[in-house]
């Protein structure tokens, strides 16, 4: 195999070429545990993102009436609208929830503006409908200190019961003066709501009396009504604490020094400068800021997600198989690297999905294995060029190489096309189709990538022969109907 | 090369293929699920499902409009039917799950869609606009990508010709959903949107990968002749190139040399395809049929079609100009 005339020159190319390979696989398969880890490990960092029609959950499509505000304020109160709405689905307990705006393409003539909800997970639309379609409610309660007791010696019986039986729910039923005892924060109504707020702004505080210099702050004022109201209860509960509550969540709880007469208050709590802007925000539009309606829903149960995923990924690795097969068996020993690089194709797209993320979905899937057969196009193309110079005599490694330069062309223009429409379906498409989009623009550009590299670099590292040596490894590098 | 000697047989049964896509098309019509109409469909699934006509007759008591129930196999098994109703407001939605797990043993909503008609009309608009805008973009990259190819057809030729293959390429396909749509009631969502642009990737490609072999060739089989003339004292070079083989023989070979590829590549998409279809769950399986129909479609335009158009149209231009 060694040119005898200058015997050091291919020795030490031939090295470096594999070299070269050994370096790819190596990466890859690091890679491909990478994935692998990613995959399997309960806690990593970059799981496989699952869409909901895999996961199951529900997903909500809210429209937000914009028809009377000024179209420049339209975003600025999407965002006002998401944030609210993103509290209320935190509230709601569900893990990884997406909230988000999304403004319909310039194809229709008006454009409408959307809220996406996810809710992962949540399979009961009802209740998560319910949970969302509530107002949202910012509220001013005084600290009960007659409840805080009760729930004290409460707390204290149930240790006490803990210790004496190991049953806490005797216990919970306990009643004193005949009412049940509420596990809710030992607040009690004031009557005093965000139905009252006028607006509610960003302020800092003042460096001078000993204040702390510029710490952030919300300053709330209420309407006329609401400052009476305001007036009342600080005059009649000085020295108490004052409880601000957004959807039933505690927000702060200052204590009442004075009366305060002025209709204002603020509102502080070691916010930093973002959270307290956030916080004026989210008061300034304790009610919704626009009226939303219900548009679409779409709910998944969770066991068929799962179902669904398993299906998805058995015919993957299935269509898989059978692609690395059928180039195996055709193509022989080109075959094989081709099969390598429709591995490292597979491991890099994987690898990609949990990067982005690219959320998975049940058509994302598909699309996936629909690639699995079209990546080896680029191989295939090389392959059929690298037989025709084979079969006129030239030397295998020769015929590889012009192999590649001849198809390039057809390599390039096909891909471009393909991608351009990935490119056009991104930008027309909704979310869904986005999606798809974007696994079928990645996956173009991998494949061709996949071939360049890795079948380049494995093909010429692989022995040089010719065909009329006659050899079995003259025959390994031919295919098909050749023998 | 046969595909084009006999090119006349290939391209008739083009047409009849095309016409009687567009016949299936026109008289069966497309069956819009909910995705484009708008409205809402939920699937019950059961241990034990109860009679079809039953379970019709108490949704009925709802009155919810006209609804269509279809019995079907969920994801993991189960018995199930799939009911199509009009958009469903929150309360009638809790009022008709109530009803439809009455009947039956364990039954269970597995599934719910509902989408409002603006979002459905929407949806349509955007995958016309879609199809659209990806034919349009891929006519221009091949004319662009071929421009320079002269002799004897421009490359504007190419990319007409392209389009023409790729209405074939749609029509197979959308004719097949037709027919499903028509027998078994299944209905067009935004997959089958998803799979007519792949297809319209995939073929498009395949007929590139021809058409790049035909430049190849003619760029290999020509003679270029420069003559100077003088022209109010200005120098001009006219190029000339003349073929030194007939055109229809020099894409006779490059559709002879793309073949093997061309077949080799359907087969491993097809062979991807099958394993969805056979494997990849109900969710996905009118997306694997709809996509190996316009696989096929596509190797078929890409070979029978694509070429011998090109070689047609070239000499009924030839024999123009020589009248």
């Amino acid at each position: 195999m060694t040119d005898s005339s200058q015997p050091q020159t291919p020795n030490s190319q031939g090295f470096i070429r594999a070299f070269r390979a050994l370096v790819i696989m190596l990466a890859v398969a690091g890679l491909a545990f990478w994935v692998y880890q990613n995959a399997v490990q309960p806690e990593a960092d970059k799981p496989f993102k699952l869409g909901l029609d895999l996961a199951g959950g529900s997903h909500l499509v809210y429209e937000a009436d914009v028809s009377n505000i000024d179209a420049a304020e339209v975003p600025e109160l999407m965002s006002v609208l998401r944030d609210v709405i993103e509290r209320r689905v935190n509230v709601f307990g569900v893990s990884e929830p997406i909230v988000q705006v999304e403004s319909s393409s310039f194809v229709t003539e008006e454009p409408v503006q959307r809220l996406v909800v996810e809710l992962p997970g949540v399979s009961d639309v009802g209740e998560a409908v319910a949970e969302i379609g509530r107002t949202p409610l910012l509220e001013f309660k005084l600290y009960d200190e007659a409840l805080a007791a009760q729930q004290e010696t409460l707390q204290n019986l149930e240790s006490l019961g803990e210790s004496a039986t190991g049953s806490r729910a005797e216990i919970g039923n306990v009643t004193i003066d005949g009412e049940a005892i509420s596990q809710e924060p030992p607040f009690r109504d004031t009557g005093l709501t965000g139905r009252y707020l006028e607006t509610a702004a960003l302020e800092f505080a003042g460096g001078n009396s000993g204040q702390l210099s510029n710490e952030p702050l919300v300053s709330v004022r209420f309407t006329a009504e609401g400052a009476e109201l305001f007036a009342e209860i600080t005059r009649n509960n000085v020295n108490k604490q004052l409880g601000i509550f957004l959807d039933g969540e505690l927000l702060s709880a200052p204590n009442i020094n004075e009366p305060i007469t002025g209709g204002t208050a603020i509102i502080s709590g070691g916010f930093t400068a973002e959270e307290a802007r956030a916080l004026a925000q989210n008061l300034s539009f304790g009610a919704l800021p626009v009226p939303i309606e219900l548009q679409s829903t779409q709910t998944v149960g969770a066991s068929l997600g799962a179902e669904v995923l398993g299906k998805g990924m058995q015919a993957g690795v299935y269509g898989l198989g059978l692609v690395l097969l059928f180039m195996l068996l055709w193509y022989r020993l080109p075959g094989l690297v081709a099969g390598a690089a429709l591995l490292s194709y597979v491991t890099i797209m994987l690898a990609l999905f949990q990067l982005i993320p690219v959320t998975l979905t049940a058509a994302g899937l598909a699309g996936f294995v629909l690639s699995l057969g079209m990546a080896v196009d680029a191989n295939v193309l090389v392959f059929e060029r690298m037989k025709e110079e084979y079969a006129k005599g030239i030397s295998s490694r020769e015929a590889a190489s012009i192999g590649f330069t001849r198809a390039w062309s057809a390599i390039r223009d096909g891909n471009i096309t393909s991608l351009l429409s990935a490119i056009i379906l991104f930008w027309f498409g909704t979310s869904l189709v986005k999606g798809f989009a974007l696994v079928f623009g990645i996956g173009v550009i991998m494949s061709m990538l996949t071939a360049l590299v890795v079948t380049r670099t494995l093909l010429l590292t692989l022995p040089d022969t010719k065909k009329s040596a006659g050899t079995l490894l003259a025959t390994l590098l031919g295919n098909g109907i050749q023998k | 090369m046969f595909l084009i000697t006999y090119r006349k047989i290939f391209l008739a049964i083009a047409a009849v293929i095309m016409l009687g896509s567009a016949l299936i098309i026109g008289s069966l019509g497309l069956n819009l699920g909910i995705d484009f109409t708008g409205g809402s469909l939920t699937e019950v699934s059961y241990e034990i499902a109860p009679n079809k006509t039953e379970l019709e007759n108490l949704i009925n008591t709802q009155n919810l409009g006209g609804i269509s129930v279809r019995a079907s196999v969920d994801e993991a098994g189960r018995d199930a039917y799939l009911i199509r109703t009009r958009d469903l407001s929150e309360s009638e939605r809790v009022e008709l799950e109530s009803t439809v797990t009455s009947l039956g043993e364990a039954g269970e909503i597995s599934r719910f869609t509902s989408i409002g008609p603006v979002i459905g009309q929407e949806l349509r608009d955007k995958a016309l606009y879609a199809i659209l805008g990806v034919v349009l973009i891929i006519v221009i990259y091949v004319a662009f990508a071929f421009r320079g190819i002269g002799t004897p057809v421009s490359s504007w030729t190419y990319g007409a010709i392209t389009i023409f293959v790729l209405i074939h390429d749609v029509l197979v396909p959308t004719a097949l959903m037709s027919i499903l749509g028509y027998v078994a009631g299944i209905e067009v969502d935004v997959l089958f949107v998803m799979a007519l642009l792949a297809v319209l990737g995939y073929s498009v490609n395949d007929t590139i990968v021809v058409f790049d072999r035909v430049r190849e060739n003619l760029m290999a089989n020509r003679v270029e002749k420069r003559t100077k003339r003088e022209e109010a004292g200005v120098m001009y070079e006219d190029v000339n190139y003349t073929l030194t083989k007939p055109y229809d023989k020099i894409v006779g070979e490059a559709v002879r040399e793309t073949l093997a590829r061309s077949i080799n590549t359907s087969l491993t998409t097809f062979i991807a395809l099958l394993a969805l279809y056979f494997l990849g769950g109900a969710v996905t399986q009118t997306f694997a049929l709809i996509l190996m129909a316009g696989v096929l479609a596509g190797t078929y335009s890409s070979l029978c079609i694509a070429s011998p158009l090109v070689v047609t149209y070239a000499q009924w231009r030839a024999k123009k100009e020589t009248n």
